[in-house]
């Protein structure tokens, strides 16, 4: 057999099935630092594997199913290692059955970029979105309602989604994500707008934008932090990947028409997420809000529809997931162990544990965009390629809206680092691994952001 | 021997770029994994290095060696983003005097030596962001080192201020990134508006008359009112007073000594880089005034000693644009020369400010009296700081007012020379408080402390260079070029 870049594909399909096969299989064994070990180094092969199929330049469809090319290898690489992340951060404190779902949801989030077709981007969107409600669910009450709204939530979503597939499906008859056929390219084609628009509040539902996110907060909160940190990290990620991916691939020819939708989404999105955070007292609901705005942010980029407004989506994409998967495994420390909720609970943060005074005033500066970190170099981008499509209001729009994010980000900043004479509290191991990564990564990618760039254009470019 | 030398000479200047950014980095991570007892060593050597290559290139500029010393290497390649740093007559005046400031604070600016590894992190921190900040030949390095610098200014008043410094770290952060979103808004618009997409200031300088006037006042006015913000200049600087109340002696030196002075440099750049600005030139030598004139009035209102300072800051700022705004040689020069000696001076206020709370347990001018008898070095360095405010010859002072108003004269006519009247109001005032209550014979403030020879060396040093500066000071006008 010839090892070339279709055998190599093939693999991943392999390893994603094993992912589901071992996850489903996971059932039946007790011992949960087996599962732990199996999914890591599932995940490690997958990102492995997906690094290497992105480097080398492959392009294969698989079995008219699976599209591998560079953006999907891309965020298969982001995700495995986004998971792994996660799976550390729950190590331990997590009950059997998590780790069935979080395969299952991982398995679905590995096929949303992969998607050759409608109808496999829909099975893995829900395959992750419903996997996810029930790992929110436990006994407890709180637990239980976020999961039941992110349910409900998640089946509103479909239904829509599938009505729009229905509006697409005369121009588009085999439902694949390419482009329509070309005679359907007249403007005042009411069935096509319609679906743009509903594919955009589907999809708009899974990645938080105005007016489809109402859930956000309720769930962050209600969930256990480590899961929002997958929800907020992982899922919202996969609704943008998605959104992308149905924009550019099925309505390359539109994109005078949604372009102005998402523009005007992003802006009520960056309004909403930013006034809103600023009265938030509970830590965690704040970061929700603060996750709706960046939300917001990563629109301008698709709004720009342009390659340098999706290289800026794409990195903004990665170096937010970072950002709040980093912030999230701090708030879970505190919360879990500490009981620690609201932002006079941080009071003396920085006193308390130093690490932690200093790796969450890391992530926060990077979240309102200083340089060098991850976070500014996203903000960056966006901007300039909204003033590249000539979006100078929108992209001032953003800047206001990263100014006003100071105020939150500040507060929680400022909180940490006043006196107190509470005690010394220790950071767990697989936390400050968790958090150790994720700083890692934003101060050193930060310092030189040229590699990200270059793997974010170059996905960019293979999707337009 | 001596060719040897020479080459040697020339090797250095070449590589003083590349020592002045590397060695702060380096001692950032020396300071981050040695113990707390080493902070301070590792930060006055940092220091100590970047003033030893400021004083060698003064020496080699002086000799008459071309000011053309650049480095550059690709950063953002797919953006056309380089990291281009360079030495030009301007950049090295202020870098000259951030190298004696931030030495001087490394030095003596931790009154109370607690907290030495965070705030001799925080100090080489902000001198990387200085070195990076005035050596910039490209407006992306600018906005990155000059944030570095605000965040750095934000932890000094936020982790090592007093006990009530949350609304004014607050107050200090909302300030600062409003100044740095509307420069990076900005210098974005520059980028895309020139038709050669480049944040290279010489390429900028060159193409920007091809930027319509419509986007040129819009871009002016964005970057106008983030320097403007930083300098700070009425009405928009309210958040110095509260800032220097709330940050430690160590933070104030660096705030008003060289934070406020990446604005004037950044109006100088905006100055050079747009040709519209000069038809604002008279509005702005107007808001320059009323800015003078309004802090001055609000200073009279003070009764703590670093609010006083703080408003003179405000005051020598609004000089320091008046000149600028003159569009003509020795406006600008005047503006970077009191650039110059107004960072010596104020650093040297702020530490006496320091050491009078070290001593006396207080910094509120009508409680104290007499401190001549308890802190004579800190009392009469505190009156020499207020005759150098005054532009007493032989000081830089009196070279930096006699350029900025010798140009305002030419470009303004007689009424040029009003904002010296402020200035006069600014010596008076001080001259007032340190006369009533520091000079007073009749009773003594008891001394609960006393400062320590650090203090001393540090009021030698800053003293040292304002009269070097000023009774020679054909050093810095020959690299001028005047």
């Amino acid at each position: 057999m010839v090892i070339n870049n279709i055998s190599i594909s093939y693999l991943i399909l392999i390893l994603v099935a094993t992912l589901f096969a071992f996850s489903i299989s996971f059932s039946l064994i007790r011992n949960k630092k087996a599962k732990f070990l199996q999914l890591v180094v599932l995940l490690a092969l997958l990102a492995l594997v997906s690094g290497w199929l992105f480097i080398s330049n492959a392009d294969a469809v698989l079995l008219n199913l699976f599209h591998i090319y560079r953006f999907s290898m891309l965020f298969t690489c982001l995700f495995s290692i986004l998971f792994i992340l996660i799976l550390v951060l729950s190590y331990d404190s997590e009950a059997d059955y998590f780790y069935t779902l979080l395969g299952i949801i991982a398995t679905g989030a590995m096929i949303v970029p992969m998607a050759y077709s409608l109808i496999t981007l829909f099975l893995a969107i829900e395959m992750a979105s419903v996997a996810t409600s029930f790992a929110i669910m436990t006994k407890n009450k709180i637990h239980l309602e976020a999961a039941m709204k992110m349910f409900i939530l998640s089946a509103i979503s479909v239904s829509i989604f599938s009505f729009a597939m229905v509006l697409v499906f005369p121009y588009n008859p085999q439902l694949a994500l390419a482009g329509l056929a070309s005679n359907s390219a007249i403007s005042g084609n009411y069935l096509i707008e319609l679906g743009i628009v509903l594919f955009i509040a589907a999809l708009g539902f899974e990645a938080a934008a105005f007016p489809f996110n109402l859930w956000i907060p309720d769930v962050y909160q209600g969930a256990r932090a480590n899961l929002t940190a997958m929800i907020s990290g992982i899922n919202k990620k996969i609704g943008f990947v998605a959104m992308m991916m149905v924009l550019f691939l099925v309505f390359a020819q539109y994109t005078w028409f949604f372009s102005g939708i998402i523009a005007m989404l992003s802006i009520a999105t960056m309004f909403f997420g930013n006034l809103v955070a600023m009265v938030q007292q509970n830590v965690k609901r704040m970061l929700a809000y603060s996750s709706i705005s960046q939300a917001g942010y990563i629109m301008i980029g698709i709004a720009a529809a342009s390659s340098l407004g999706l290289e800026a989506s794409i990195f903004q994409i990665i170096a937010h997931a970072f950002m709040i998967i980093g912030a999230f495994a701090f708030v879970f420390w505190l919360e879990s162990q500490y009981g620690m909720n609201t932002i006079s609970d941080y009071d003396g943060l920085a006193q308390r544990n130093m690490f932690a005074g200093i790796g969450l005033s890391i992530l926060m500066l990077s979240m309102i965009g200083i340089p060098p970190l991850l976070g500014f170099y996203g903000k960056f981008l966006l901007f300039s390629s909204a003033l590249n499509a000539r979006m100078a209001v929108l992209a001032f729009i953003g800047i206001i809206n990263s100014f006003i994010s100071v105020y939150y980000y500040g507060k929680l900043m400022i909180a940490m680092h006043r006196k107190t004479n509470k005690k010394h509290i220790m950071i767990s191991r697989n936390i400050a691994i968790v958090t150790g990564i994720c700083i890692f990564v934003i101060v050193g990618i930060g310092l030189y952001p040229e590699f990200f760039m270059h793997a974010a254009s170059i996905a960019a470019r293979a999707l337009l | 021997m001596i060719a040897v030398a020479y080459a040697l000479v020339q090797e250095i200047a070449k590589y003083s770029i590349a020592i002045s950014l590397a060695v702060p980095a380096i001692a950032l991570l020396l300071i981050a994994i040695t113990k707390e007892k080493f902070s301070r060593i590792i930060g006055m050597a940092s220091t100590g290095i970047a003033l030893a290559v400021s004083l060698f290139l003064l020496a080699y500029l002086y000799a008459g060696h071309s000011s053309a010393i650049n480095a550059s290497i690709p950063f953002i390649s797919s953006l056309n983003i380089n990291f281009e740093m360079g030495i030009n007559p301007i950049s090295f005046a202020l870098f000259m005097m951030s190298s004696i400031v931030l030495f001087a604070t490394s030095l003596a600016g931790n009154v109370h030596r607690i907290r030495q590894k965070a705030t001799q992190f925080l100090i080489v921190l902000f001198q990387l962001a200085s070195a990076g900040l005035f050596l910039s030949l490209n407006l992306f390095i600018f906005f990155i080192f000059w944030d570095i610098g605000v965040i750095a200014m934000f932890f000094f008043i936020n982790s090592l201020g007093s006990e009530s410094r949350k609304s004014a770290a607050m107050k200090f952060l909302i300030y600062e990134i409003l100044a740095s979103s509307l420069l990076l808004f900005g210098i974005l618009m520059i980028y895309f508006y020139t038709p050669v997409h480049s944040f290279n200031i010489s390429t900028i300088i060159a193409n920007s008359s091809l930027i319509p006037a419509g986007e040129q006042t819009a871009i002016f006015a964005l970057l106008f009112i983030a320097f403007i913000i930083n300098m700070p200049v009425f009405p928009f600087h309210l958040w110095l007073p509260d800032a220097h109340t709330e940050a430690p002696t160590q933070g104030s030196m660096l705030l008003s000594g060289i934070l406020t002075k990446f604005g004037g440099f950044g109006v100088i750049l905006l100055f050079e880089m747009l040709p519209i600005s000069k038809t604002f030139g008279n509005y702005i030598a107007a808001l320059a005034v009323i800015s003078a004139f309004y802090s001055v009035l609000a200073m009279m209102k003070q009764d703590d000693i670093k609010r006083v300072i703080a408003y003179s800051t405000i005051t020598e700022m609004a000089i320091v644009l008046f000149g600028i705004s003159e569009f003509s040689s020795f406006g600008l020069y005047g503006g970077v020369y009191a650039m110059l000696s107004h960072g010596l001076l104020i650093a040297m206020l702020f530490l006496g400010a320091g050491s009078i709370e070290v001593i006396f347990n207080t910094r509120n001018i009508h409680i104290l009296k007499g401190i001549v008898k308890n802190a004579r070095l800190v009392a009469y360095s505190l009156l020499a700081g207020v005759f150098i405010m005054l532009g007493l010859p032989l000081s830089s002072a009196f070279i930096a007012d006699l350029l900025i108003f010798i140009g305002a004269v030419s470009a303004f006519g007689i009424a040029g020379i009003a904002p010296l009247l402020a200035l006069l109001l600014v010596g008076a005032f001080l001259y007032l408080i340190i006369s009533k209550s520091f000079m007073s014979t009749g009773k003594y403030t008891r001394a609960v402390g006393s400062i320590r020879i650090e203090q001393r060396i540090a009021f030698c040093i800053l003293l040292l260079f304002i009269f070097i500066f000023g009774a020679f000071p054909f050093i810095m006008l020959s690299i001028f070029k005047i």
